[in-house]
């Protein structure tokens, strides 16, 4: 139901996002892994039309068979009201303090699609109710900072869905939150995209939560794509050496885990990543990769089909099982 | 909520219980003597003392603290020395004056600062705003009194739109509003500079909460956005510092009554104060100080009714 092709996000500093393309079916549950700087947010808002306009946009997207590449603010708010939603981050802040969370989720209900204050107060309790909100009938008239973490993203999801989205951008939807509320939000979502046979899009750095609640992933890092692929493949045999690391940077419960000083450590990834403007001309993850090769640095590796999906990696082409670390 | 209410107005009536014993305390250590300013210095000792001995002004501090409280709390201020009315008779003619040209300079100054506030914001680091900033900037840096000067010589002395100065009186209410036009300007413009600098960095502030990126998502104009999310939000400072500015307001009537010619207190003050005619001086500067303290108790209760997560507050 969204296609993007090609689509590059560039600041002054140089190019935040790298030419991406990206495609949802309806009803389809897709995840973006990355750490914080790799461009996953910065996609997500290039499908809702909100990138700063401090930043230009190019490239293609279609939404619905609509075509949004020169569309103006006012067709993607269009769209926002009607098609797209989005989730945020923080829960504490992402609702208006001095609005009833009633109000909140009833306001575009009233402004887009014209119900009445009585007909929207009807439709935000039953969204309160299909969101799980406990007691919703006296939520309605509470205001968020009344109401804990998990309830304030409830009420921001029941607040996605008021304009009965076709697709739902979850934004590290869980990532404030303790980590029993955090698995029940993310069971809320694959509930709410089954049932609607709406497309979510969870965006996250939490590869477990990702597994848990798409179909397919797709993994960033500084702005580019390092591999994609339906989520138990990704999980089971990685192709991509960053995506080796993740999965490898897990906390594991079962099994010890060995340093090569011998000591119990969780392995990391070596370094950091690296600010937008010094990033590698190449492969983004070189400097930081376990094995990499001499122009790695300096060639950008293309996307190239593995035994299940995609990866962007030279040793995928070099010996054609991707780096053997 | 209504223990907050409660505990505000026992707090706003203190203020002023130790207001009138301030204003109280002051005008009765300034030299000057009641009885010659209303015998004239060439009675002889002995009729100023039996004035003196009249007016109760030999009678103990406390209990003259006392009579002048009670008898102003029933709108009695006594007989001004210099003009022989009672003062609550000179007052009430007056009042309707300051009282509308301070409600008007703060309906004025609220408006235009709002407007130019938030449409700087919205225009952040852009020409719009800088233009704002600039406009701002010298609005802060002119003097009312001068501006004052200017606005008549525009538009009363060249394009004979307004009248210069004076008052017709309340009988012609077209004739009393075009007389209130230019002293509401000139009262209202160097506030309302100083308070869109306040609106637009608290709408700056609030501009970057990720409420005002959901109301995006959601689909609401950018006009929305701002008028229904941000400015809501951006309010506790600015209202703060309009009631902060309402005292400004006040005192600056007496500059501007003066300089338009106006009958209001604020000349009333002025004259008072060069008659040396204490008694009236001591009522007006006691109902300034009333008139501020109220605005502030009235920024107090609108805290909480601007912010629900003060309603449950100890506060």
């Amino acid at each position: 139901m969204i296609d993007l092709t090609d689509i590059h996000v560039d600041g002054p500093a140089g190019p935040l996002l790298r030419k991406t393309s990206l495609s949802l079916a309806a009803g389809e549950r897709v995840g973006i892994v990355g750490e914080s700087g790799s461009g996953k947010t910065l996609l997500a808002l290039s499908m809702m039309g909100m990138v700063s306009d401090q930043l230009t946009v190019g490239g293609a997207i279609s939404v619905e068979g609509r075509d949004m590449t020169n569309a103006v603010e006012a067709d993607w708010r269009h769209l926002r009201a009607r098609r797209l939603s989005m989730v945020f981050q923080e829960p504490m802040s992402a609702l208006n303090p001095l609005r009833r969370v009633g109000d909140t989720v009833a306001a575009p209900l009233i402004r887009h699609q014209g119900y009445t204050r009585e007909q929207a107060r009807a439709r935000a309790l039953s969204l309160f109710e299909e969101t799980g909100i406990t007691d919703p009938e006296r939520r309605l008239s509470q205001y968020p900072h009344q109401l804990s973490g998990g309830q304030r993203q409830r009420v921001l999801i029941a607040l996605a869905l008021a304009c009965d989205p076709a697709l739902l951008i979850a934004d590290e939807p869980t990532s404030a939150l303790d980590a029993e509320v955090a698995l029940r939000i993310t069971d809320l979502l694959v509930r709410l995209s089954r049932e609607r046979n709406m497309a979510l899009l969870f965006i996250s750095h939490d590869l477990a939560a990702v597994s848990r609640t798409t179909e397919r992933i797709i993994v960033m890092y500084g702005g580019d794509i390092m591999e994609t692929g339906p989520t138990r493949a990704i999980m089971q045999a990685p192709h991509h050496p960053y995506t080796k690391g993740l999965l490898a940077a897990r906390p594991k419960l079962w099994a010890p885990i060995l340093s090569t000083h011998g000591k119990r450590r969780l392995p990391t990834i070596p370094g950091s990543v690296p600010p937008p403007q010094d990033l590698p001309r190449g492969c983004r993850f070189a400097g930081r990769c376990p094995v990499e090769m001499a122009h790695c640095a300096t060639e950008r590796p293309a996307l190239i089909h593995t035994a299940t999906g995609t990866a962007a990696c030279h040793r995928q082409t070099a010996d054609g099982a991707g780096g053997q670390s | 909520m209504t223990y907050f209410i409660v505990r505000r107005a026992a707090g706003f009536l203190l203020t002023l219980f130790v207001v009138s014993i301030i204003v109280f305390t002051v005008m009765n250590v300034l030299p000057g003597d009641p009885a010659l300013t209303i015998l004239g210095i060439d009675a002889t000792e002995d009729a100023r003392a039996a004035l003196r001995e009249r007016l109760g002004l030999n009678d103990p501090v406390v209990l003259r603290y006392l009579r002048w409280a009670i008898a102003a709390l029933q709108g009695d201020f006594g007989v001004s020395y210099s003009f022989g009315v009672p003062v609550a008779e000179l007052v009430g003619e007056r009042l309707p004056l300051t009282f509308a040209l301070a409600i008007a300079g703060t309906i004025v100054t609220i408006a235009t600062a709002l407007f130019l506030g938030i449409s700087a914001a919205a225009r952040h680091g852009r020409s719009g705003d800088w233009a704002i900033m600039l406009f701002s900037q010298m609005g802060i840096a002119i003097p009312a009194f001068w501006l004052s000067m200017l606005l008549v010589l525009l538009f009363a002395v060249k394009l004979q739109w307004l009248p210069p100065g004076g008052f017709p009186g309340w009988d012609d209410p077209m004739a009393a509003l075009r007389a209130l036009v230019l002293p509401t300007v000139a009262l209202a413009l160097v506030q309302a500079a100083v308070l869109a600098r306040v609106t637009r960095s608290a709408a700056l502030e609030v501009m970057r909460q990720d409420f005002v990126r959901t109301a995006q998502a959601t689909g609401f104009s950018p006009r929305r956005v701002l008028w229904g999310h941000v400015l809501p939000n951006a309010l506790v400072p600015i209202v703060t510092i309009v009631g902060l500015q309402f005292a400004s307001l006040v005192t600056g009537t007496i500059v501007i009554e003066n300089v338009f010619y106006l009958p209001g207190l604020g000349r009333l003050l002025f004259q008072s104060i060069g008659n040396r005619d204490l008694i009236t001086v001591q009522a007006l500067v006691m109902l300034f100080s009333v008139f501020v303290v109220t605005a502030n108790f009235i920024v107090d209760i609108a805290y909480v009714l601007i912010d629900p997560r003060l309603r449950e507050g100890r506060a």
